[in-house]
């Protein structure tokens, strides 16, 4: 598929903030939609402290 | 008029589905069913046909290429054996959905020590898994059930450094009796760069299933190679439906379903001309035996000159009621072992070691593994994970 170089050097950039974003952020969202989802629901403290 | 209408469509559509509540727009949808039946019905045929024919010779479901070693890899200790010293703390938030997070302290002799953090999330249809280590590599894992039959799976290794970051999506299609899976690895999606896999596994008798591999290795858009791998597997019959042993016996309780011994052979020719043939058995409830064996055929390269090697490698694992135990033998002259104790359901110790009697090296791994929870015990009772008092 021909496409100008112009349009490769934008995808190739926006691929990399998108990289970035999931890279920074898989973390946090799965944390999320765990602590969302979870049944029963913890309070946030309870997240952070270990072996309670 | 209308009469007409109404009189045609119910009589030609014997193949139709049954029907839902009537609305305005029924005799047109079967005027329209009606108008593709002559192509799509003979299609349907041959392949319902063909389905009976292929029920009728018994074949089964032969799993997906990916697992054809599994039960090897749960005996043999490539997967398991560490070195150095271990700590793996869970935090279990949540049992239904599995909500996880995990710190993992590793001290392995001329590594240094390492930390992993790790978050699991697991759902009735979705499995998410995320982790971080020192470095600042994050690890990702998706996996989507859309259906029994269809599971999407994405893997990910993101590297802040460019460049070296992996990115792996998969589908897998587990038909009646054949497996499809489709993965591709760091597709550029402009030009179609990248490693594309694609596998099919077919069961030939109920006891037999061929299957083949075929990667293609793009790393320009102008070089394509094709390289294809063969498998067989051939299991011990399939055991007899469960539903005699399931019925009560008088005395109300379930009858223990009777130990049927199985085993599978599993042979695979790879792309590069090695032959890896493995045999695993189950001697009884709790006892796994797997052999392997691999062949290293290497042409000199740089790697180093032309080998022409074998591994063999023979594995057993004994489940206890509160502990694990791998043993595992090589024709390398390399002996291992890997004990996991429970003490409790929230502790296990781990110790494993590998001594190489041709080299005279050796090595060895401690850990504990502890699994905390945040629900006190009335949660945990409501949740259905402690017996009530």
């Amino acid at each position: 598929m021909p496409f100008s170089d112009e349009t490769k050097d934008r995808f190739n950039a926006a691929m990399g903030v998108l990289k970035t974003i999931v890279t920074v952020g898989w973390i946090p969202a799965v944390i999320y939609i765990g602590y969302r989802n979870s049944y029963p629901q913890p309070s946030l403290i309870k997240l952070i402290t270990p072996l309670a | 008029m209308a009469d007409k209408s109404f009189a045609a469509t119910p009589a030609a559509s014997p193949a139709a589905a049954p029907t839902p509540a009537p609305s305005a727009f029924t005799p047109y949808l079967d005027a329209v069913a009606n108008l593709f039946h002559p192509v799509a019905g003979p299609v349907m045929n041959t392949y319902a046909g063909f389905h009976g024919w292929k029920e009728s010779m018994g074949l089964v479901q032969p799993g997906t290429v990916e697992n054809l070693t599994r039960e090897i890899q749960q005996v043999h200790l490539a997967n398991w054996l560490f070195e150095g010293a271990r700590a793996d703390v869970a935090k279990v938030v949540s049992a239904n959905p599995a909500f996880q997070l995990t710190h993992s302290f590793q001290l392995t002799p001329g590594a240094g020590g390492r930390y992993n953090f790790g978050a699991i999330f697991a759902n009735a249809n979705s499995f998410l898994q995320g982790g971080i280590d020192g470095q600042g590599t994050v690890t990702m894992r998706a996996n989507q059930t859309w259906s029994p039959s269809d599971v999407t799976k994405l893997q990910g290794q993101l590297v802040s450094e460019a460049g070296r970051s992996m990115i792996q999506i998969e589908h897998d299609h587990l038909g009646p009796h054949y497996s499809i899976n489709v993965k591709s690895m760091n597709p550029g999606l402009l030009d179609g760069t990248g490693i594309h896999i694609a596998s099919f596994f077919h069961s030939i008798t109920p006891r037999l299933s061929l299957g083949l591999e075929t990667v293609f290795q793009r790393p320009q858009p102008s070089i394509l190679e094709t390289a294809t791998s063969y498998f067989a597997k051939l299991t011990s019959l399939p055991t007899a439906a469960p539903s005699a042993a399931a019925a009560l016996s008088p005395a109300g309780q379930p009858t223990p379903a009777p130990f049927v011994p199985a085993w599978t052979a599993t042979a695979q020719l790879q792309a590069t001309g090695n032959l890896q043939a493995t045999y695993w058995q189950k001697l009884s409830d709790k006892v796994d035996v797997a052999l392997d064996f691999q062949t290293v055929f290497q042409p000199a390269s740089m790697l180093g000159p032309a080998k022409r090697e074998a591994v063999t490698t023979l594995g057993a694992k004994y489940d206890f009621r509160m502990a694990t135990f791998r043993g595992q033998v090589d024709s390398n002259w390399k002996v291992g072992m890997l004990l996991e104790q429970r003490f409790t359901p929230a502790f296990a110790f781990l110790v494993g070691g590998e001594i190489d009697h041709a080299k005279n090296t050796s090595k060895f791994g401690v850990g504990i593994m502890i699994e905390s929870s945040t629900m006190t015990q009335e949660e945990m009772i409501a949740a259905g994970m402690l017996q009530p008092v």
